[in-house]
C-alpha cells in the first residue's frame, strides 16, 4: 500500500512538472512549426521571466502570479524585437544560419542577465512557497500545482486562439504552406513575427510560474532549452498536442526514473527517449508520418 | 579587408604589452572576478582588500608597502593558466589562487612543475594537497573534513545520550559536482567506519532541481539523519522540498557551502530551521578578531553579507605577507621554507602547514558546525569555538 | 565573359604576392620560435594551438561536410581521460594511450554516426547535444571508470625519448605539430576526391547521391576523421591541464566554443578555423582585464553579427572578396 501511495505521489509530481515542460515545449514547437526555426534561445527567455518576476516582486511587492500581466506582454515585445532585428533577415537562409543566430542570441541574453544581476542563484520566497495540499493520500506542493494546472490552462487558451481566431488560423496556414498562405492574402512575414513573439511570451510565462518553485542563475536557460527540445521532439516538431503529451511524458519518465532507477541519470532518461524518438519515429510519438526533413 | 588585417595585427601585438614588474614586495592573486564564479571572486576581493589595508597599516613587508597583482581568470582554466604564466614572468615570488577546484588543480600542477611556491586559500578538493607537492600550500580545510565535522557532531550527540544511540541510520543526497562528490564519498566512508548504517545514497545532476522522488524514497526508510551536500542553488529548493514532502529526520546535516550562505536563510526561511551545517568560518567563532573581521568585510562588500570565502582570502593574504617577511623575495626555495615554518594566528583561525594522513603542506584547521536557530546561524561545534548549544532532535514538520 | 582560371595575373599583382609570402613566412618563423621569442606566453600559445587543431578538426565535419555538431567536447574528454586513466590505472605510456584514444574516438564516432546520420540538418545537431550530454552524465556517474565527479590528477607520464611531456616547451611543439597536421590534412583533402565528396554532400545530398556519392558513408568518414583528430588534441589537453574534471571536459560550453571558433573564422576553408582560434583566444586574453565582465557578451554578439553579415566567416568572406576583386579587375580589362 505504501508503495502504491509513493507511486501515486511520484506520478502526480511527474504530471505537474510535465505540465510545465509542456508549456516550454509548446512555445518551441509553435515557432518551429510556423517558421522552421529551431530556437536555441528559447530557454533563455524562461530565465528572463524569472529575473523579471524577481525585480517586480523585489521593488513593488507584486505577487508572482500578478507579474504575469506585465511579463507576458514584455516577452511578446521582446520576441517581436528579436524577430525583426535578426530572424527576419534570415528567412531564406539555410536552417544552419537560424540555428546559429539563435545560439548567438542565447549567449547575448544569458550574458546580459549575468551583467545585470550577477551570478548568484536567486529564488523567491512567497508565503505559500512550501504550502501543500492533500488530495487523498497524495500530498502536492501548492506552487507546483498552480504551475502545472495553470500551464495546462494556458495551453488550452492557446489552442482556442489558434483554432478560433483569425490570426490563429493565419498562423496555422503559414505553418502548413507558406506560399499557399501568401497566395490567399496572408502576410506571412507579419505572422512569423507574431508567432515568435508568442513563443517568447510563453517562455517568459514559464519563468514567472517557476520562480516560486525553483531558482534562477544566468546559466539556467540552457537546461530549459534542452528540456524544450526533448519535449518537442517527443511530440513531433510543430505538433502542439504532441508537445503537451511529450511534456507530460517527460515529466513522468524523469520522476519515475529518478525514483526507481539511479537518480544521477535523471536527465539521461529523457535524453535517451529523445534520441530514440529522433531515430525511430522522427515525426514524434504522436505526429503523422511526414517526409524526413 | 585591410582594416581587418590591421585589427588583427593590433590584437596580436597588443598581447605582449606586459606591465613592468613593480619594485618592492609583490604578491600575485588569481581568482574568478567574472564568469560563472564571479560571486565568489567578489567575496575574495573584499577579503584581499581588508587584508591589504591591515598589512600596509602595520608597516607592510619589511617597511615597504605591499603591492598586489590581481588577475581575473574569467572562470576559465585556460585563462587562469595564462594569468599564472604572466605572474611568473613578472617574477612575482608567491601566487595565491583561486576559487574552483577545476581551475586550482591545473594551476597547482603548473606551479609545482615550475618549482614556485603556490598558496591555496579556498579550493577544497582533497587531491590538491593529497599528495600535493612541496610547493603547494593550503590554508583552508579540505573537502573530506566537511563530512568529518558533521560525523563528529553525530558522535557527540550519541555520546551525550548515554546508552541509546539516537542517530543510527543516515540517508545521503548529493550533487554530482567535484566538491559534492568528494564530501559524499568521505561521508560514506565515515558512516561505515564509525558504525552508522547508510540506508540510501542518491546523487543528482545540476539543473532543474526536483528532489521529490529522491526524498520520497528516503522518507520510506525513516533515516535518523539526513546528510545533504548541495551547492547554493539547490540547497534552498532541497530544504523546501524536504518540508513539503514531510521527511522527518532527527538531524538535518548540510555538508556544503550551499547551506552556510546567507542566501539559504532568506530563500528557505522556516524550512532552514535546525539545519546543522559544516562551514569553514563564522563571524561568532572564538578566534581573535573574528567579529571585527566580519564588520570590515561587510563594509568592504558594501553592506552585503560576507561568506567564509572572504575570510579565507583575508587569511591567505596575511599568511603570504607573513612568509614574505621571513624570506628572500628572489629565492623561491627560501620562500617555500618560510611558508613551511608558518605559525600564525588569524581571525580565520590558526595557520600552519603540516603533513598528516596523506596530506602535505595542509593547514590542520578544524571545520566548524553551525546551526540555524531562530533564523540565525549559531556556531555550535566544536566546544572551543561554539557560542551556542545544539538543538536536538529537530521537531517533526507538522509540530513546528 | 572569360572564366576566372584563364585570366593571366597582371604584373601589378606581383608586389602584393611577394609581400604576402614574406608576411606568411615571417609569421611561420615567429610561431616556430615562440618559446624563444616570447617565453612567457607558452600557456597561451599551447591553448591557442590546441583550439586551432580542434576547430580545424571540427570543420571537417561541420564546414566541409556541413553537419554541425555541438557535441565534440565528448571527444576532448575521451582523449584527456584516456591519457589520465591510462597513466594512473594502467601505467600506459602516452604513445600507447594516444592511439588508443584516437581509436576509441573513431569507434565512438562510427557508432554514433551510423545511428544519427539518418537525420538531416538541425535534427542531427540536436542529437549531438543529446549524445554528448549522456556521455557527460556517464563520466560523472561511473566512478569506477573515471573517478566520478571529483576527477583525477595525472601525476606521472612516461617519457618518450626522455622528453618530459609536462614541460611547457615540449607541449608547445607537440601542440604546434598537432595544429599543423590538422591544417595540412584539410589542405591535402580539399582538392582531392574526398574533399569534393564532402562538399557535394554539404551542398545537396540528393544530387550527390544521384552522382554516385554515398552521403552516409562520406559523413561517417568525415565524422570519424574529425573525432580522431579532436581526441588526439584531447590527449594533449589532458597533459596540459594534468588535473581532469568531467564537468570541464565534457561541457556543452566547450563544444559550442569549438564550433563557434570554426564558424567565425570561416567554415569550409583551410585557414578559417585557425584564424577564428587566433582571434578568439587573443581577443579574450586582451579583453580579459580590459572589459572583464563584458567579454563573454561580446562573444555572443560576435556570432550573431557573423551569421547576419558574414555568414562565410572571416576567411570565407575574404576569399570571396578576393575572387570578386579578381573578376572585377579582369572585366575592367586590367
Amino acid at each position: 500500500m505504501e508503495a502504491l501511495v509513493a507511486f501515486a505521489q511520484n506520478l502526480a509530481g511527474g504530471l505537474l512538472i510535465g505540465g510545465v515542460y509542456a508549456l516550454i515545449g509548446v512555445g518551441l514547437s509553435l515557432v518551429f512549426g510556423v517558421m522552421r526555426v529551431i530556437n536555441f534561445a528559447h530557454g533563455e527567455f524562461v530565465a528572463v521571466g524569472m529575473y523579471l518576476t524577481l525585480l517586480l516582486y523585489g521593488y513593488w511587492g507584486l505577487d508572482p502570479y500578478l507579474c504575469l500581466l506585465v511579463a507576458a506582454p514584455f516577452g511578446y515585445g521582446l520576441g517581436l524585437l528579436l524577430e525583426r532585428l535578426v530572424l527576419s533577415r534570415l528567412i531564406d537562409a539555410p536552417p544552419d544560419s537560424t540555428l546559429l543566430a539563435t545560439l548567438g542570441i542565447a549567449l547575448v541574453v544569458s550574458n546580459t542577465l549575468h551583467l545585470l544581476f550577477g551570478g548568484e542563484p536567486r529564488s523567491l520566497y512567497v508565503g505559500y512557497a512550501t504550502a501543500t495540499v492533500r488530495l487523498g493520500p497524495v500530498t502536492l506542493s501548492v506552487p507546483l500545482l498552480i504551475a502545472g494546472a495553470g500551464t495546462l490552462a494556458l495551453i488550452g487558451a492557446l489552442v482556442l486562439f489558434l483554432s478560433r481566431s483569425e490570426a490563429g488560423r493565419a498562423i496555422r496556414a503559414t505553418a502548413q504552406n507558406r506560399v499557399g498562405a501568401e497566395l490567399v492574402g496572408i502576410d506571412t512575414l507579419a505572422h512569423h513575427r507574431l508567432t515568435f513573439g508568442l513563443g517568447t511570451a510563453l517562455s517568459v510565462v514559464v519563468g514567472v510560474v517557476l520562480i516560486p518553485l525553483l531558482f534562477v542563475t544566468p546559466a539556467v536557460g540552457g537546461t530549459y532549452t534542452l528540456k524544450a527540445f526533448v519535449v518537442t521532439v517527443l511530440g513531433g516538431l510543430g505538433n502542439l498536442a504532441g508537445a503537451v503529451a511529450g511534456g507530460l511524458l517527460l515529466g513522468v519518465v524523469e520522476v519515475l526514473g529518478a525514483s526507481y532507477l539511479a537518480a544521477g541519470y535523471r536527465d539521461a532518461y529523457g535524453l535517451v527517449a529523445f534520441l530514440a524518438v529522433l531515430l525511430f519515429r522522427p515525426q514524434g510519438l504522436f505526429g503523422r508520418a511526414v517526409r524526413r526533413v | 579587408m585591410r582594416r581587418i588585417g590591421i585589427l588583427f595585427l593590433v590584437l596580436v601585438l597588443g598581447i605582449p604589452v606586459a606591465h613592468a614588474a613593480p619594485a618592492g614586495p609583490v604578491l600575485g592573486v588569481i581568482s574568478s572576478f567574472t564568469g560563472r564564479f564571479a560571486e565568489f571572486g567578489e567575496q575574495h576581493r573584499a577579503g584581499l582588500a581588508v587584508a591589504l589595508e591591515e598589512i600596509n597599516a602595520r608597516g607592510g613587508v619589511r617597511g615597504q608597502r605591499l603591492v598586489l597583482l590581481v588577475e581575473d581568470d574569467t572562470s576559465s582554466v585556460t585563462a587562469a593558466l595564462a594569468a599564472a604564466e604572466r605572474l611568473i614572468n613578472q617574477n612575482v615570488p608567491l601566487v595565491l589562487c583561486c576559487y574552483s577546484s577545476s581551475i586550482t588543480g591545473p594551476v597547482a600542477q603548473y606551479f609545482t612543475r615550475q618549482r614556485r611556491p603556490f598558496l591555496v586559500f579556498t579550493s577544497s578538493d582533497d587531491a590538491i594537497t593529497r599528495p600535493g607537492s612541496e610547493w603547494v600550500f593550503r590554508i583552508n580545510q579540505p573537502s573530506s573534513t566537511y563530512a568529518e565535522v558533521l560525523f563528529d557532531v553525530f558522535d557527540a550527540l550519541n555520546q551525550a545520550s548515554g546508552g541509546r544511540r539516537p542517530i543510527q541510520t543516515v540517508a545521503l543526497i548529493h550533487g554530482n559536482g567535484a566538491f559534492e562528490t568528494a564530501v559524499a564519498t568521505a561521508a560514506e566512508g565515515l558512516a561505515k567506519g564509525r558504525g552508522y548504517t547508510l540506508v540510501d545514497k542518491q546523487s543528482y545532476d545540476q539543473g532543474l532541481t526536483d528532489f521529490r522522488p529522491i526524498l520520497n524514497r528516503f522518507k520510506a526508510r525513516s533515516p535518523d539523519a539526513l546528510f545533504m551536500v548541495s551547492y547554493a542553488e539547490d540547497s534552498v529548493a532541497l530544504m523546501r522540498q524536504v518540508k513539503e514532502v514531510g521527511l522527518n529526520a532527527k538531524i538535518y546535516a548540510g555538508g556544503a557551502a550551499g547551506f552556510a550562505l546567507p542566501g539559504f536563510l532568506t530563500g528557505a526561511r522556516d524550512a532552514a530551521e535546525y539545519v546543522v551545517t559544516a562551514t569553514a568560518w563564522t563571524k561568532d567563532v572564538k578566534y581573535p578578531g573574528a567579529q571585527s573581521l566580519y564588520e570590515r568585510l561587510k563594509r568592504a562588500l558594501g553592506g552585503k553579507e560576507p561568506s567564509y570565502h572572504a575570510a579565507q582570502a583575508y587569511a591567505g593574504l596575511l599568511t603570504a605577507a607573513d612568509a614574505l617577511r621571513r624570506a628572500s623575495l628572489t629565492d623561491p626555495e627560501s620562500l617555500r621554507r618560510a611558508l613551511r615554518e608558518t605559525n600564525l594566528m588569524t581571525a580565520y583561525g590558526p595557520i600552519r602547514f603540516a603533513d598528516f594522513r596523506g596530506y602535505r603542506n595542509q593547514n590542520p584547521l578544524k571545520m566548524i558546525a553551525e546551526q540555524v536557530q531562530r533564523g540565525q546561524f549559531v556556531t555550535v561545534y566544536p566546544q572551543e569555538a561554539a557560542v551556542g548549544r545544539i538543538l536536538f532532535p529537530a521537531p517533526p514538520w507538522d509540530r513546528r | 565573359m572569360r572564366p576566372a582560371e584563364v585570366i593571366p595575373q597582371p604584373a601589378a599583382f606581383a608586389v602584393d604576392r611577394v609581400l604576402g609570402w614574406a608576411a606568411g613566412c615571417g609569421v611561420l618563423v615567429g610561431i616556430a620560435l615562440l618559446p624563444q621569442l616570447l617565453p612567457g606566453y607558452l600557456n597561451l600559445g599551447i591553448a591557442l594551438l590546441v583550439l586551432v587543431g580542434w576547430a580545424t578538426a571540427w570543420d571537417v565535419l561541420g564546414g566541409w561536410t556541413g553537419q554541425v555538431s555541438l557535441g565534440h567536447a565528448a571527444f576532448v574528454g575521451l582523449g584527456a581521460y584516456t591519457l589520465g586513466l591510462g597513466a594512473n590505472t594502467y601505467r600506459m605510456p602516452p604513445w600507447v594511450s594516444a592511439p588508443v584514444a584516437v581509436l576509441l574516438a573513431v569507434g565512438l564516432a562510427w557508432a554514433w554516426g551510423r545511428v544519427t546520420f539518418r537525420l538531416r540538418g538541425p535534427y542531427f545537431t540536436l542529437s549531438t547535444i543529446a549524445v554528448a550530454e549522456i556521455l557527460r552524465l556517464g563520466a560523472i556517474n561511473e566512478r569506477w571508470l573515471t573517478g566520478g565527479g571529483e576527477g583525477i590528477f595525472v601525476r606521472e607520464l612516461a617519457r618518450p625519448l626522455g622528453l618530459d611531456l609536462f614541460d611547457r616547451h615540449v607541449q608547445y611543439y607537440w601542440a604546434l605539430l598537432y595544429a599543423a597536421c590538422a591544417v595540412a590534412l584539410v589542405a591535402y583533402l580539399a582538392p582531392r576526391r574526398f574533399g569534393y565528396q564532402m562538399r557535394a554532400v554539404r551542398e545537396d545530398e540528393e544530387a550527390a547521391q544521384a552522382a554516385g556519392v554515398d552521403p552516409v558513408a562520406v559523413k561517417l568518414r568525415a565524422f570519424m576523421l574529425s573525432a580522431g583528430l579532436v581526441a588526439f588534441g584531447g590527449v594533449l589537453y589532458g597533459a596540459y591541464l594534468s588535473a581532469l574534471v568531467p564537468h570541464a571536459l565534457f561541457d556543452l560550453r566547450l563544444s559550442v566554443q569549438i564550433a563557434l571558433t570554426a564558424i567565425i573564422g570561416g567554415r569550409g576553408t583551410v585557414w578559417g578555423p585557425a584564424v577564428g582560434a587566433v582571434l578568439i583566444v587573443l581577443a579574450a586574453e586582451l579583453f580579459r582585464n580590459l572589459f572583464a565582465s563584458a567579454n563573454l557578451l561580446i562573444y555572443g554578439l560576435l556570432i550573431v553579427l557573423v551569421v547576419l553579415f558574414a555568414p562565410r566567416g572571416i576567411v570565407g568572406q575574404w576569399e570571396r572578396w578576393r575572387v570578386r576583386r579578381r573578376y572585377a579587375r579582369s572585366v575592367a580589362g586590367r
